[in-house]
């Protein structure tokens, strides 16, 4: 058999994939392209109108900052999760990794509505709250941002733990004994020098929740009672109630330019390639 | 014009037929049993007819197709022996103009609804309607288009939650909009249909002028801020379910829904913890309309919409599914628990306006967009 030349080889594994990117997903986004600036009319009114939208501003406004404190809010509790799992759980590792893991088999609609069932004026936490005495009128939990937030930092937290864990777990203990054994206090040696080394884990989870958050849909329309108005839930009103594709493309095309530019700031400032690609 | 038929609206009354029959409560076979005890059924098929053909009636499927074929077909059938099936397919205006246009139809009768009837009929796609074979005045005043007639009807309703307010139940849409006396979540619906003329009669317009004053582009900033005013205590709701399941789950106390959901609602929520006003209310029309060139002509279809309008049968409509009489003459037979919840007896009608949807077809668009803003900016 002749060797098949190691060109032709790679081209051979990348080619199926390759073909369904662009037969699934870029054709179908250049059609959302054309849309957006043909219908209903040749030209960019569909882009006039969106930028002379309040509505449009207000819910661009409420996506980037739910996606932000979404971001914040998985940093912080994936952080210690994976600091947890990657310094103490040796024995335990595996179990920890699977409870992290668990959820993703899960649907995110299914997630969303035990939130509903959890977080309702007569849920789970407001029954027991005012069973315990503590409180006599229920929270207002969900059907808001704080409902939204909840939900979508549960949801999303894998996407930041993941790869945090990777990065720590290539962490050699070494380093942070070097400092103790140099005098530093546990603090300092975990601040100078363990937490520098974490960053590109941290960025990447970052990115990939943020990314991630901006085109969220489920959650916000079932938690946020229609005032958490995301720009995905903007755009399915825009075409469901209104048949308004060519506003409702134009939408999506700015979604997709404003998380390319989140990409691309964040390129300033982080080594994109050491931050997606190595997670060491 | 913008095509301003509100499909939700009809989808969701598909949706509520299904969870009737999950329900139990409705079966062909008892369905046909109490219409013989009424004396509409009289023995099946004695006056087939040679000539007759059969003829297609077009509506949004789900088991509303399965009643709409019980209700109104089945018994047309009977008693003229002419084939009456229903198609369940969604007959949207783009679809029937589509068919039209091709010059295969094979439609006869579609449940469309007031915009699209208006749209289809500047078109030149639809059949102007008979009314010397259907019956003008055995439909609800203001939906007897040149070319469609009422059908059905349901409306925007005012509903509370008696046991949430402690008893202390809002009268009005004034009442819905003064949270200190009656405090509470409310809701209303992801769209200004039926929501405006809410805002607008809470800011003591009557009745008969919501159209004028939200006609003026002050009327409908001053409908959108009273939105504004009332956000903090506003969930949405986006489908017919959604609302029913805020009062389920006891997360609103006060809201503009679907009279077809609250139909629903006053069955499933414990006794005096569910109450309907349609005071204020907006009464929508399913509207009938009849394709050019239909397979079965123009007199057959018409004497079939004819007979859907008989009181007896429209009744049953009610029952079985929530949606009123388009006949108010069928008020009258009614059973005394439903009439509360009837859209179109004298006592509802009288405290009620009708859905413009000539008024949704210019400002809708802007409208919304200004709702929008105003519930989340």
């Amino acid at each position: 058999m002749p060797r098949i030349n190691e060109k032709v080889s790679y081209w051979m594994l990348v080619v199926p994939a390759l073909a369904i990117m662009v037969i699934f997903y870029i054709v179908p986004v250049l059609g959302i392209w054309k849309i957006a600036f043909t219908e209903p009319a040749t030209g960019i009114e569909n882009f006039v109108a969106m930028a002379g939208s309040n509505a449009v501003k207000t819910s661009f406004v409420i996506t980037f900052r739910v996606a932000a404190i979404t971001t914040v809010g998985c940093l912080f509790l994936g952080y210690i999760v994976a600091y947890a799992i990657s310094n103490y759980a040796s024995k335990l590792t595996p179990l920890m990794l699977a409870l992290v893991i668990l959820p993703f088999w899960v649907s995110v609609l299914i997630r969303s509505f035990s939130w509903i069932v959890l977080l309702g004026r007569s849920g789970i936490v407001n029954d027991t709250l005012r069973g315990a005495g503590l409180i006599d009128a229920p929270f207002r939990l969900m059907h808001n941002e704080l409902g939204v937030l909840i939900a979508m930092i549960h949801v999303m937290l894998p996407f930041a733990i993941l790869p945090m864990l990777t990065n720590m777990r290539g962490i050699s203990g070494a380093y942070v004994l070097a400092a103790r054994s140099l005098g530093a206090g546990e603090w300092t040696a975990f601040r100078q020098v363990y937490f520098p080394q974490t960053m590109p884990g941290v960025m990447s989870g970052a990115l990939l929740v943020f990314v991630l958050s901006l085109g969220f849909f489920v959650t916000p329309a079932l938690l946020g009672g229609g005032r958490v108005l995301m720009i995905s839930e903007y755009i399915t009103y825009q075409i469901q109630e209104f048949l308004n594709w060519g506003l409702g493309s134009a939408l999506s095309v700015a979604l997709l330019v404003a998380t390319a530019l989140v990409l691309l700031i964040a390129a300033r400032f982080v080594n994109l390639r050491s931050a997606l690609l190595e997670r060491k | 014009m913008e095509d301003t038929t509100d499909f939700e609206a009809k989808r969701d009354i598909a949706a509520i037929a299904v969870e009737r029959y999950k329900q139990g409560r409705l079966t062909r076979r008892g369905f046909i049993a109490a219409m013989g005890a009424l004396g509409i059924l009289p023995a099946l098929g004695t006056k087939a007819t040679a000539q007759a053909k059969e003829i297609i009636v077009v509506n949004w499927g789900g088991t509303a197709k399965d009643i709409l074929q019980e209700v109104i077909c089945d018994t047309y059938t009977a008693e003229t022996g002419i084939p009456v099936i229903v198609d369940g397919s969604g007959p949207s205006a783009g679809k029937i103009r589509a068919m039209v246009e091709s010059g295969a139809v094979v439609w006869d009768l579609c449940d469309s609804g007031a915009g699209s009837a208006i749209i289809l009929e500047q078109q030149g796609i639809t059949q102007p309607i008979d009314y010397s074979i259907v019956d003008k005045s055995k439909v609800l005043e203001g939906t007897a288009y040149n070319n469609g007639v009422g059908n059905y009807v349901y409306s925007y309703v005012l509903a509370t939650n008696p046991k949430l307010l402690g008893g202390n139940v809002p009268q009005s849409w004034e009442d819905v909009w003064n949270v200190k006396d009656f405090p509470g979540m409310r809701t209303f619906r992801k769209s200004v249909r039926g929501q405006l003329e809410s805002a607008t009669m809470a800011r003591g317009v009557p009745l008969n002028e919501v159209y004028d004053v939200l006609g003026t582009d002050d009327g409908i900033k001053a409908a959108i801020a009273k939105f504004r005013e009332l956000r903090e205590n506003i969930i949405v709701w986006g489908s017919g379910s959604d609302s029913q399941n805020l009062f389920l789950q006891e997360e609103v106390a006060i809201g503009n829904i679907w009279s077809t959901r609250a139909h629903l609602l006053k069955d499933q929520m414990d006794a005096g913890s569910f109450n309907v006003s349609f005071n204020g209310g907006v009464i929508a029309p399913g509207i009938w309309v009849v394709p050019k060139n239909n397979p079965a002509g123009t007199e057959e279809t018409m004497k079939l919409i004819a007979h859907g309008q008989k009181p007896e049968l429209q009744v049953k409509w009610l029952e079985l599914i929530g949606s009123g009489p388009i006949n108010p003459d069928a008020a009258a037979l009614v059973p005394a628990e439903l009439a509360p919840f009837n859209p179109s007896s004298p006592e509802n009608l009288a405290t009620q306006i009708l859905y413009n949807d000539e008024w949704y077809a210019k400002n809708q668009i802007a409208a919304e967009e200004l709702y929008v803003d105003a519930l989340i900016n």
